[in-house]
């Protein structure tokens, strides 16, 4: 059942019941754009929902970009992950969970470090309510909304009001712990949330149009298509190479395993997030690299992305949070390359 | 599997047996059986220093030691060399999928091993004349740079010799003592060197990359089928699970889906021979 917040009462006071006790990852607004924020309580003053995501992917909280992968020689578990709670998260990050599950959970061995905070972590997601300007989830057939993968989500309206629903049943039973709190949203409410969610679809859908892309593109095809084409060529001569797109990326997965040893002196290894535009990403010891190129590296990217996962899983490895272009030295936009690749194909 | 995949089992190095002026047989003993099927891999780790894939090339039959063949190539193989008996390491695995003996029984099957890509192979080599009958026949040919570059000199020469096998090897470049053939592994698999019933024989292939292009392409002419050629394909096999990316070909991961492949699986994606 989809509730609202009752007379008197406030978000900030929802948010600081259902994280007590947990770590909490919420949004933090600095100049103009937001950023991922640790902290042992929600602080109202300081956090809040957003209007669109962070700088910073929510990959980097199950997938930290350095993260110990155990002793060497002896089996041990991952450090207990006591109690975590997301807040504010956007459908961007929330869809990408399912690449990272999939490469994480989904195929055996699991991964028990992803395993350990992402089966401990709540994640209360958010609606988009201001994308920004380099926004274009619908353009790869998501929304800027959650529609699924949440514990609880929170559709904020005008008015400090807000439609609030619980999206599994750990997110139904803290709900449902909150009586005092919440009570039915009732449906003129949740009529609203449904026109300020068509609003902002609009908005993202215009802005990805204006880019020559929209929902009903076949990427895959255009990626294939172009596999000789010499706009990777084009595009990679403004690549510098610093791996920022992956790293900034909601998706990306990629890491090295590297060894070393603990402060004790213990053989030891991490995980750590690599680039698959490095050079040597995918070099052998023998010196063999079937990437020697950086126009083939790029196109290895949107290969992976919009051929391997919609291959394996049926999935665009983007979900069009633009984090990529903003984050890229060479000025490289996804949204570009995608168009030109369509074009070609 | 165990609860954390990137975590390796100790073995202590046992053994050291020089091969070649860079290839040495490394036997290890692993605290625990790491029971393996040929065409598997591990990955062999100096502890503090770093972690690099292998395939054993001893039989699969034996689980308290593991024979691994190295060439001395990068950072990780240098340290490997550098070790001394006692020494202690980790091993992660098995990882990867196996040869489909099953699929080979019946049939002839064809080895063709080049330079230190015979390590895999010695692997699948016992793992075959430990149920000969169910072969039609096995065929190894093997190619080599020179007579010194020759891995398992000793048991190619002598016990792999049995009259059940048709083996045949080669070099680059021979030397005074050398009665054999000379020329590249391709050479020896000609008609006049290789007879074969293709409808009823499966290819293994093994070796550095531009060998097994040329193998393939003499394979497809002498007629193989391309589902019938397997190729070892080396690649940047880091976490061995299918997680860390680095080892993509095309929809596969060498690491989970391979590393031996079928030709006609990879033959469209780019770059398999770099």
């Amino acid at each position: 059942m989809a509730m609202k917040l009752k007379q008197g009462r406030t978000i900030d006071a929802l948010m600081e019941f259902i994280s007590s006790g947990c770590k909490v990852y919420a949004l933090h607004r600095t100049d103009d754009t937001y950023h991922l924020d640790t902290a042992p309580q929600w602080e109202g003053n300081k956090h809040t929902l957003g209007f669109y995501r962070p700088v910073e992917p929510l990959k980097s909280v199950m997938f930290p970009p350095r993260q110990s992968a155990g002793a060497l020689l002896q089996q041990t578990k991952p450090d207990p992950c006591k109690g975590a709670v997301a807040i504010g998260v956007k459908n961007c990050d929330l869809a990408a969970l399912k690449i990272h599950d999939h490469v994480f959970l989904d195929t055996e061995p699991i991964d028990p470090y992803y395993n350990e905070i992402r089966q401990n972590t709540l994640l209360i997601s958010c609606d988009c309510t201001k994308p920004c300007e380099v926004c274009f989830c619908t353009a790869v057939g998501d929304q800027p909304y959650p529609k699924s993968g949440f514990d609880i989500n929170i559709s904020p309206l005008p008015n400090d009001k807000f439609v609030i629903e619980s999206g599994s049943e750990r997110g139904k039973k803290l709900l449902d712990s909150c009586s005092d709190l919440l009570e039915d949203a009732g449906q003129e409410l949740i009529k609203a949330r449904d026109t300020a969610r068509q609003i902002v679809y609009k908005t993202v859908a215009d802005q990805a149009a204006a880019k020559g892309l929209d929902n009903d593109k076949n990427y895959q095809k255009a990626i294939i298509g172009t596999a000789e084409s010499d706009l990777w060529e084009r595009f990679a001569e403004d690549c510098v190479e610093c791996g920022a797109c992956n790293f900034v990326c909601c998706t990306c997965h990629c890491f090295l395993l590297a060894d070393g040893r603990s402060a004790t002196g213990t053989p030891a290894r991490v995980k750590q997030w690599d680039s698959c535009l490095y050079r040597n990403f995918a070099r052998v010891a023998g010196g063999a690299n079937p990437r020697k190129y950086r126009a083939e590296r790029l196109y290895n990217r949107f290969d992976k992305k919009f051929n391997f996962f919609k291959k394996v899983l049926n999935l665009y490895a983007c979900d069009g949070c633009g984090r990529c272009i903003e984050a890229c030295t060479g000025k490289i936009d996804i949204r570009d390359v995608l168009k030109e690749a369509l074009d070609e194909s | 599997m165990k609860v954390n995949p990137y975590a390796a089992i100790p073995a202590t190095l046992k053994n050291i047996i020089i091969e070649t002026s860079n290839i040495t047989t490394f036997t290890f003993r692993p605290e625990e059986p790491i029971p393996f099927k040929a065409g598997q891999f591990i990955e062999l780790s100096v502890p503090g220093f770093g972690e690099a894939p292998f395939t054993p090339s001893s039989s699969p039959a034996v689980t308290d030691t593991m024979d691994i063949t190295i060439m001395r190539v990068g950072a990780v193989t240098e340290r490997i060399h550098a070790l001394s008996i006692g020494s202690k390491v980790g091993i992660r695995g098995p990882l990867g999928q196996p040869y489909p003996l099953d699929k080979f029984k019946g049939r002839e099957v064809l080895i063709v091993g080049g330079g230190v890509g015979l390590a895999p192979l010695r692997a699948l080599f016992f793992a075959l004349i430990e149920e000969m009958d169910q072969y039609k026949k096995i065929i190894l040919r093997y190619g080599a740079r020179s007579p010194a570059d020759i891995v398992y000199r000793k048991a190619v020469s002598t016990a792999w010799g049995k009259p059940e096998v048709d083996l045949l090897l080669s070099v680059d470049k021979g030397d005074e003592s050398w009665r054999g053939n000379i020329g590249v592994v391709t050479t020896i698999l000609e008609n006049n060197k290789l007879s074969l019933n293709i409808h009823n024989s499966v290819a293994v292939v093994c070796g550095p990359p531009i060998m097994m292009k040329f193998a393939t392409i003499k394979l497809l002419e002498r007629g193989y089928p391309s589902e019938s050629i397997y190729l070892s394909m080396e690649k940047n096999m880091s976490c061995g699970i299918g997680k860390c990316g680095h080892c993509r070909i095309g929809p596969y991961y060498a690491c989970k889906d391979g590393p031996v492949f079928t030709y006609d699986r990879i033959k469209d994606e780019p770059r398999i021979w770099d």
